[in-house]
């Protein structure tokens, strides 16, 4: 036997000897290097097609990796989606649209960095995405700074369009307050007068619960506790299990794995039998329903989007939507799940950026102040761009109203229960711009 | 038998004080030569280098491992908001004063009770109370923000009473710059003094330093509660450059890196960590760019090496091959 294991005779034969020259060492890492550079030579797939037209540059946050990676990449599905779609068509103006896709990892300073590099080192020209609340409003300040229009994809907490609004920042989609003035009556006059609401213990579900506290009661209903659990809380059992008295329903404000724990939760003890059960919508996303099966049963949700063809979402719109969202989730997700709200809202935020870039002339950044006024008060209908429905970006506030679906989970499958109209969602603007 | 004269610490070469000149040259003249972004990324890595040099007291010359850094840096960012968003007009001064504050009193918490424990049991304590204060601020949103943390607007550059301007970019840098300066020249006087010696006796033989005499406990409180002021400090920095604290700055994955940068850059040398927060940082930025979310994977592969082939550090090594 010798002393060194790569001269044992069986080593000879591995590809590896043991010994790495610096002229092997050299040449693997030329190679490699080569293999980098030569894959960002490839022109990208617009380049054919549009000559020498310059680009619009959209800068694109979106966590694709850390804790909040699988949204991320659904949502990224939803801006891809519509930049091909456009760049298909013939771009904007006779200009594709490059995406300059940034990775901020889940993390606020690491997204507030992306921000700035976007717009110092990348110069977009506009921006797009956004999913975790709290990198949001820590990117605002970075392109108001620059005067960088930043149009959101999901980020959902209510001050970024009240408090800490932005005349530089768009919501093309709904928010806690006007879900909860949507679906109140509903849970009210249909489900029950008296509600317990369980919440996720953060910023997020905090200001959900009270905006659904002030419409319930103002709906002349009575909300008789509140129970909060911390995010990431694995077994809710001890948090569920204080959860008793004489009520009509239980309300649940969770999203991700914390809305499945909840569910399976207050299933396992039994009072899904004893009060009917409603929530926000991200409680039954369709990426949910195979891991709940019948435990979601019955369940009573609002959303801004529902994964089903029936009316009033069986319009070819919406069907050519639905069939290439599945098509491109299936790249990244061979289990193949149905879009969300996630893509739907990153689909139609590009599309706004589309009709404001189309109605202002937009050539770059200097045109900021034109593209804002041009969004600004925007009404879209529904179509190919906005397959959810008409919106209205409001110009007070720049937060979108939009029809709200109130559905219920039958046979582990979505069901439009009621539609509530745009109108009807609407809550006075609390913003004031700088 | 005659005992050998205690030998007297050497004074520093010539050649470090000329490469610390030369590196303070490059860093003065950074925001005249580099583009915006890479300019603000230079005073990011002066900010991490700090955190990372606080805790350098704790784990290169006094031999405790903390992960409780999060904390001390996240306190001082949230001092330094409750100071920018309660006092009109914002004052940078009370900034750093609140923050300081904020910092030491919860160092002092911490190192009264952790300082009790030792080795691994030290670490995972210091980890706990970051936790703590974590969970603390997530959750209490009237006060903290919770999730979404504060923003707030920068104070200005003032002299009180005397002058007062805006901070550009390149202002802002030089402050950060200065208050880097001060505060290695700070630790190195202090790590290089009788109770700094005292400090890496208890690293070397903690027994044999308490059977000498010296009460370990208070030296231990005394290193945390300075290491927590300096990380405290980083974070009133980062606060005012970002106009915003989030709770995600006292999760204990901050102390990690922080522990990161030591191990990349060479521990018990203060200036190492700061070459460990650039060299990760940069390295970061630089694989993200190319492989965007798989960036993590060559980021880890080349830890890993560096540990396995390099366990002295950056700095450790630069001196070996200077110094055969």
């Amino acid at each position: 036997m010798t002393e060194r294991w790569q001269d044992e005779p069986w080593a000879k034969d591995m590809w590896w000897s043991g010994k790495t020259t610096r002229r092997t060492f050299l040449g693997l890492g030329t190679a490699a290097a080569g293999a980098v550079g030569a894959t960002m030579l490839v022109p990208a797939p617009w380049r054919a097609a549009f000559g020498q037209a310059r680009p619009y540059k959209v800068g694109v946050l979106q966590p694709l990796s850390g804790t909040a990676a699988a949204g991320g990449k659904t949502a990224l599905v939803g801006t891809q989606m519509a930049v091909d779609r456009i760049n298909r068509s013939g771009g904007l103006n006779g200009r594709p649209i490059e995406l300059v896709i940034a990775d901020y990892e889940s993390k606020p300073d690491v997204g507030r960095r992306k921000a700035e590099k976007l717009v110092l080192e990348d110069k977009v020209d506009i921006a797009e995405g956004g999913y975790l609340s709290n990198v949001c409003l820590a990117c605002m300040p970075v392109f108001e700074e620059h005067r960088t229009v930043w149009m959101i994809g999901v980020c959902l907490d209510t001050t970024i369009t009240t408090t800490k609004c932005s005349r530089f920042v768009f919501r093309p989609f709904d928010y806690a307050p006007a879900q909860a003035v949507a679906i109140s009556p509903y849970l009210v006059e249909k489900m029950g007068k008296k509600w317990h609401i369980a919440f996720l213990d953060y910023a997020w579900g905090q200001s959900t619960r009270d905006a659904y506290i002030e419409q319930i009661k103002k709906n002349g209903g009575e909300i008789v506790g509140t129970t909060g659990i911390p995010l990431g809380t694995a077994d809710m059992a001890p948090f569920v299990s204080k959860i008793s008295g004489s009520f009509d329903g239980i309300f649940g404000i969770f999203f991700g794995a914390n809305a499945v724990n909840f569910t399976s939760a207050i299933y396992d003890l039994g009072l899904t039998k004893k009060y009917k059960f409603a929530g926000d919508g991200a409680i039954a996303e369709s990426t949910h329903l195979p891991a709940l099966g019948q435990k979601i049963e019955g369940f009573v949700g609002i959303n801004r989007y529902v994964p089903v063809l029936d009316p009033p979402l069986n319009t070819p719109h919406h069907r050519k939507f639905f069939d290439q969202a599945v098509a491109a989730l299936k790249q990244i997700d061979p289990s193949g799940p149905l879009p969300d709200r996630y893509v739907q809202s990153n689909f139609e935020a590009m599309n706004f950026l589309k009709l404001g870039i189309q109605r202002s002339g937009f050539r770059g950044r200097e045109d900021t102040m034109k593209l804002i006024e041009a969004l600004e008060g925007m009404e879209v209908k529904e179509g190919d761009d906005f397959p959810q429905g008409d919106k209205t970006l409001r110009k007070e506030d720049h937060q979108a109203f939009l029809r709200e679906f109130i559905f219920t989970i039958q046979n582990n499958k979505h069901k439009i229960v009621e539609v509530v109209s745009k109108e009807k969602t609407v809550v006075p603007p609390a913003c004031k711009f700088v | 038998m005659t005992a050998r004269p205690a030998a007297r610490p050497t004074p520093p070469a010539v050649g470090y004080w000329i490469g610390f000149t030369v590196v303070g040259i490059l860093l003065v003249a950074a925001p005249l030569v580099l583009p915006p972004f890479w300019q603000r990324f230079a005073t990011e890595i002066l900010v991490w280098g700090l955190l990372a040099m606080s805790s350098d007291i704790l784990i290169g010359y006094t031999g405790m491992v903390s992960f409780g850094h999060s904390a001390f840096f996240g306190l001082g960012m949230y001092g330094a908001a409750a100071a920018l968003l309660t006092v009109t007009p914002p004052s940078l001064w009370l900034a750093v004063l609140y923050g300081l504050v904020a910092a030491g009193g919860a160092a002092v918490f911490v190192a009264y009770f952790a300082t009790r424990l030792r080795d691994i049991y030290f670490a995972i304590s210091t980890l706990v109370f970051s936790q703590i204060f974590y969970v603390i601020i997530f959750t209490w949103t009237e006060v903290t923000g919770g999730e979404n943390g504060l923003t707030f607007s920068q104070p200005r550059l003032a002299i009180p009473g005397l002058w007062s301007d805006r901070f550009t970019p390149a202002t802002f840098h030089w402050f950060v710059l200065g208050m880097v300066v001060v505060s290695y020249l700070l630790v190195r006087r202090i790590t290089q003094s009788p109770f700094g010696m005292v400090l890496q006796s208890i690293r070397e033989n903690e027994p044999r330093t308490r059977a000498i005499g010296y009460h370990v406990e208070r030296y231990k409180i005394v290193a945390v509660m300075l290491s927590g002021l300096f990380a405290g400090l980083a974070g009133v920095l980062y606060a005012i450059q970002n106009k915003f604290a989030a709770p995600d700055f006292v999760f204990f994955v901050v102390s990690g890196e922080v522990v990161i940068f030591n191990v990349m850059g060479g521990m018990g040398t203060l200036v190492g960590p700061f070459a460990g927060a650039a060299f990760f940082l940069l390295l970061r930025e630089g694989l993200s760019r190319f492989f965007t979310e798989y960036y993590l994977i060559p980021v880890g592969i080349i830890f890993t090496l560096m540990v396995m082939f390099v366990p002295q550090g950056l700095l450790g090594f630069l001196r070996r091959r200077l110094n055969p």
